[in-house]
């Protein structure tokens, strides 16, 4: 067992070549706990804060169990103080020139650089991971974290403008992730001006001793605040006035409880979930450099979590081999030994193996254990489960570090299949020597990252991030800073809490539509149907709402749709979507402009429609002219899209994608029926989505007009309308779990229900908190924000040599 | 069949390894050597160009690297068998299939990334270090390849094979009894018969290799190169490193081996790591098709203890425990002795040597 080699001479060791320890020695990690007399308050406003009274939690080493130091519990109060520590700090920090803040944060680079030792075993010991993987991995990149944003806010000025920062940003950290998950999120949110307070789990020292190296610096003390505490606290800090938003990392489960938690609430949310990663072994891959990939996925500390791996049947057999011959020659032992792949994660990392194998094994399958790894808790051998029945409960369940499940796939379709079949969409890596065949499954895979023959390179540059319930948050590369960015002039978020709402029953109840009295003037043409499929249809409730114009008079009658209306509506977006998203931009964008010539071709019956919801002639004259033109700039962005980043250290490029979302539900506003409604579509199509989307309520005459064009033009299915109560339409597409993203404008009300419902699926969602925007503006009604949630981003990386 | 096959470092910008053996099969199907069940046999189809008489060892290559600045490997140069190295196992050969090369995939950068890995994560420290030291002079080719190379330093080369290590310093560590020398002592066919002259006087059996075969460049006439091989074997060297006629190889004209090096270690980009690791999994792979365990020699390059330990680690984990005996890997090195000698030294007293403090070799 590595860990436990007894002392042996020279003599038996040239006999048996064996390896020995290596040990790292940590006096410098104990002296500094000494320094706090191994009493761990919390760093706020560049001081320690040690308030009496608290529950304290012991910090431990993973292994031995050793009590290293106490660490109190934040209380409400330790955080509404560090919450007005950042705030106080943030009103001097945001207005700085971005040249300052780069110079502080070059500082701080240096200050790592000072004390890295002390960090990496500080890091190591409390955690058990790998030093070697802290030393050699972490630290050097989180100085280039830092130095690379320091570049960022130095040329902020230039290259961000038109954005201003957030505020204050909350970040809640689980006991599984690392601190440099956290300096992956302070880094580009002290960047762009904004101020944060870090809450992490009791026991995790580093990033306290993070934050008193940026506090020593000096100059700007309350800018980066670490207090500990329980993950319960999360609501707490997000509900402290000024913050702004809150960015969490950790277990699914947790975010989907923080998400429904948080509903109403002033802070936005930024969900970073999950840990699993995906490996597609191709028959043209290199396998054994794919093994290495394996073990560089899951059983070198590097990853929080376990590895899906997928291997091509007629590579099955000579991968299995390659795997278990490699597994045997892993080491397992204390994380600050200096000579082993892996270390240990806790005692609780180790019981959520177990029970993962025990019930994968219980559930049919092989479970293959290897490596010199110690045989007590916490430590866990490398593990390999395959020919688990795909059906069974383990194939869906999140695998953990350090199991690999292997399934074999037998094409390349297949593959996509599998892979995208799963609620997970965090990174994933491809392995195949066929330049075509690895693009193609790059492409098709439905994460935020994915490496072509490699696994988990990371560098500041390259956006990270993920899709479906790896939540919808990003860090490094621009995608990294609008997290902590605004559009200028948005006001600040506050807290629109209703307290009394019912999600069970918000939405839903269809009203009765009943006769609203006698039918004045010249009868009223048939009644609008729904537009979905391309045509359009007649409701599933086979009843009407009237619409009444500005005089309270009845202007015509709209579909009332429901339930069903929207299952058939999302099931048309999905057969249309793969078709639009293989469109080259130039055809969506010339389609985009053909709508916009059938709008102002027709702009008499537009402009007579708004008139009779009490527009002035003028205004409604602007807002078909600025709807058209709406149409027609978001098909000429549609032109550029993703860019290629130049990586340090990497030879080849890596791509920056942007994706189409899938299908987008967007709930428009009552306000600007039509220039809302064209700006919404607009810049949904461009991107690529397929669109179900809710009029406004009051005036749906416009949109529904536009459909008549849309019907000639457009594929069918790509865009649905659906008339109807904007409520229940609300919840039915909110609770969809095909809805991949929705954009919600309406009441404060909807707002919270469809943050707290946008938790099943765990949806991106835009609402607007019953604020009305100003669509005719450039910024707010065609500004970059709405390219930017139109779209996610996807890293592909492609090294290269030969 | 005993060749060993240096090969040199300065094949860049050829085809990927996959299109010429496919380039083979289409242009010179007769080529390949057929039928021979043994050691010895001779070939049964026409015998590869340029070859003339001879007896083939066939079967695979495996994987090489190019642009990495690395070697070429798994091919032979057909020999006689009068020259054959005295191995325990040797290569019995196999069907040559050039599926097997054509199906092989390296992807550079990957290996790249392994080979920069394997430097840091096995380090081995104080007893460990010592030991897996004294085992690295036991690999250790001790060489000299000078112009200027004459009896009386060749002699001197012999007495350190045979005496690696100061006795004083096995003492201390308990391995004097041990019978502690280099695998081989290396030098020009000219200088085999004061080699084998000063073994015996020392009374050591340490063997006598010699890089017969137009030692760097392989590019004589093939009569010459075999002549050459007899006369060093006359002159009693038991083991002859092969310098491959790489045109053949650029060629597409595969042959086997049973001991492969990665190159002459007369060239500036020598023994790579990646090159390394590329030509130890092609070794496993031979293996497990066939059972046949390929030696491996990295040449030219290693000269510090740091490095040694590197390669003992690195044959540890591509290949395994049971490669690392002299028989299956050799480190081809003239400086590198005196290095670990100097780490020993340090080891056992606490301090660093001067320069007087070690006997020269």
């Amino acid at each position: 067992m590595a860990a436990t080699h007894a002392q042996r001479s020279t003599r038996e060791i040239f006999t048996t070549l064996e390896y020995g320890p290596v040990p790292e020695s940590h006096a410098c990690a104990l002296a500094w706990l000494d320094t706090q007399d191994r009493h761990l308050g919390h760093y706020v406003n560049g001081k320690w804060l040690k308030p009496e009274h608290r529950n304290s939690v012991p910090c431990r080493d993973p292994i031995t169990g050793e009590n290293l130091a106490s660490c109190p519990q934040a209380q409400a109060e330790d955080v509404a103080a560090a919450v007005e520590a950042a705030r106080t700090a943030w009103e001097n920090w945001s207005g700085l020139p971005g040249a300052s803040r780069a110079q502080y944060l070059t500082r701080l680079a240096k200050m790592i650089q000072k004390h890295q030792r002390l960090l990496w075993t500080l890091e190591s010991l409390v955690t058990g991971r790998a030093v070697r993987e802290v030393r050699d991995r972490d630290i050097p990149l989180a100085q280039q974290l830092l130095q690379w944003h320091a570049v960022q806010a130095y040329t902020q000025e230039e290259t961000l403008a038109g954005w201003e920062p957030m505020g204050v940003i909350g970040l809640i950290l689980s006991p599984t992730f690392s601190f440099l998950e956290m300096m992956w999120r302070i880094c580009p949110a002290l960047a762009v001006g904004c101020t944060v307070v870090v809450l992490v789990p009791p026991g995790s020292p580093t990033p306290l001793l993070l934050a008193q190296l940026a506090g020593e610096l000096g100059s700007f003390p309350g800018i980066l605040n670490v207090i500990n505490g329980p993950a319960s606290l999360g609501p707490i800090l997000a509900s402290q006035p000024g913050v702004q938003k809150v960015t969490f990392c950790g277990a699914v489960e947790e975010g989907r409880v923080l998400r429904r938690t948080l509903a109403g609430q002033g802070a936005e949310l930024g969900l970073a979930l999950g840990a699993e990663s995906l490996l597609v072994l191709t028959e043209a891959a290199d396998v054994d450099s794919a093994v290495e990939g394996v073990v560089d996925a899951a059983w070198s500390d590097r990853s929080a979590g376990g590895l899906r791996l997928l291997i091509q049947e007629s590579v099955w057999d000579e991968t299995m081999r390659r795997l278990q011959e490699r597994m045997a020659r892993l080491r397992g032992g204390r994380g600050l030994d200096g000579a082993v792949d892996m270390g240990a994660r806790g005692a609780a990392a180790h019981d959520l193996a177990q029970r993962y194998v025990r019930e994968a094994q219980s559930q049919g399958a092989q479970v293959f254990q290897a490596g010199d790894v110690p045989s007590v808790s916490p430590f866990f051998p490398p593990t390999l489960v395959s020919d688990l029945p795909p059906a069974s409960p383990c194939t869906q369940a999140e695998v953990p570090w350090p199991v690999v499940v292997a399934s074999p796939f037998r094409t390349a379709k297949e593959a996509l299949a599998v892979a995208n079949g799963t609620p997970r969409g965090g990174s994933a890596s491809v392995w195949s020597e066929r330049l075509g065949q690895a693009l193609e499954l790059g492409y098709g895979l439905r994460v935020g990252t994915v490496w072509i023959n490699a696994h988990g390179l990371r560098h500041p540059e390259v956006p990270t991030g993920g899709c479906k319930e790896s939540g919808s948050s990003w860090h490094g590369g621009p995608d990294g800073l609008y997290e902590y960015l605004r559009p200028s002039g948005t006001p600040a978020r506050l807290p629109s809490l209703s307290e009394n709402l019912n999600y069970d029953t918000f939405g839903l109840a269809v009203p009765l539509t009943l006769p609203s009295g006698p039918e004045i003037g010249p009868s009223p043409a048939a009644p609008y149907g729904l537009f979905i499929g391309g045509r359009f249809q007649a409701p599933g409730a086979r009843s009407s709402r009237c619409i009444q114009d500005s005089k309270g008079n009845l202007q015509a009658y709209v579909a009332e749709g429901g339930a069903k209306d929207i299952r058939g509506a999302v099931e048309a977006a999905h057969q249309a979507a793969p078709g639009w998203v293989s469109q080259p931009p130039g055809a969506r964008a010339s389609l985009l402009w053909a709508l916009a010539s059938a709008l102002e071709r027709r702009e008499s019956a537009f402009t007579s429609a708004l008139e009779r919801h009490g527009v002035e002639l003028k205004t409604a004259k602007v807002e078909v002219e600025l709807s058209a033109r709406r149409l027609r700039a978001w098909g000429a962005r549609a032109q550029a899209q993703g860019h290629l980043l130049q990586v340090a250290e990497l030879r080849g490029p890596v791509l920056r994608l942007r994706e189409p979302l899938g299908v987008l539900a967007i709930v428009c506003p009552d306000e600007w029926p039509l220039l809302a409604f064209a700006s919404l579509l607009a810049a949904a199509l461009a991107h690529g989505n397929a669109v179900v989307l809710v009029p406004s309520g009051v005036c749906p005459i416009p949109a529904l007009e536009v459909c008549q064009d849309m019907a000639t033009l457009l594929p069918a299915g790509l865009v649905n309308v659906v008339t109807g109560d904007r409520d229940h339409l609300t919840r039915c597409l909110a609770l969809h779990q095909d809805v991949q993203a929705l954009w919600y404008f309406g009441s404060a009300q909807g707002s919270q229900f469809v943050e707290w419902a946008s938790a099943g699926n765990l949806k991106p969602v835009w609402v607007n908190r019953g604020r009305p925007r100003a669509w005719d503006q450039e910024a707010q009604g065609a500004g970059p924000e709405l390219g930017l949630r139109a779209a996610r981003t996807k890293a592909l990386w492609l090294p290269m040599g030969d | 069949m005993g060749g060993r096959i240096p090969t040199r470092g300065s094949r860049r910008g050829q085809r990927a390894r996959g299109q010429r053996a496919r380039g083979q099969r289409a242009g010179g199907g007769g080529q390949r050597a057929r039928g021979a069940e043994g050691p010895g046999a001779e070939v049964a189809g026409p015998a590869p160009r340029g070859t003339g008489a001879g007896r083939a060892r066939r079967s695979r290559g495996g994987g090489t690297q190019e642009g990495l600045g690395g070697g070429e490997l798994g091919v032979e140069e057909p020999a006689t068998a009068a020259v054959a190295r005295a191995m325990s196992a040797r290569n019995l050969g196999t069907e040559l299939d050039l599926s097997w090369i054509s199906k092989i995939q390296v992807n550079q950068p990957a290996v790249l990334r392994r080979a920069e890995q394997i430097q840091a994560r096995r380090m081995v420290k104080k007893e460990w270090q010592a030991a897996w030291l004294l085992k690295a002079v036991t690999f250790i080719d001790l060489t000299t390849l000078s112009g200027d190379d004459t009896s009386s330093n060749v002699q001197r080369l012999c007495y350190k094979a045979k005496y690696p290590i100061r006795e004083d310093l096995l003492k201390a560590l308990n391995v004097h009894d041990k019978g502690l020398t280099t695998a081989a002592v290396c030098v020009y066919p000219a200088r085999v018969c004061d080699a084998v002259k000063a073994l015996k006087a020392a009374g050591s059996t340490i063997p006598v290799a010699s890089v017969a075969t137009g030692f760097p460049a392989g590019q004589t006439h093939l009569k010459t190169r075999l002549e050459e091989i007899r006369l060093a074997v006359e002159d009693g060297a038991t083991e002859i490193d092969v310098v491959i006629n790489r045109t053949l190889v650029l060629t597409g004209q595969w042959e086997g081996s049973d001991f492969i090096k990665t190159s002459t270690g007369k060239e500036t980009v020598n023994a790579t790591f990646p090159v390394a690791i590329v030509m130890l999994r092609a070794i496993r792979d031979f293996f497990w098709k066939t059972g046949n365990k390929i030696g491996f020699k990295p040449a030219g390059g290693i000269r510090s203890a740091k490095d040694s330990l590197a390669w003992l680690s690195l044959i540890k984990e591509e290949l395994g425990d049971e490669w690392l005996t002299p028989e299956l890997f050799r480190i081809g090195a003239s400086t590198l002795l005196s290095d670990i000698e100097r780490q020993i030294y340090h080891h056992v007293t606490g301090r660093y040597a001067a320069y007087h403090d070690l006997p020269m070799s």
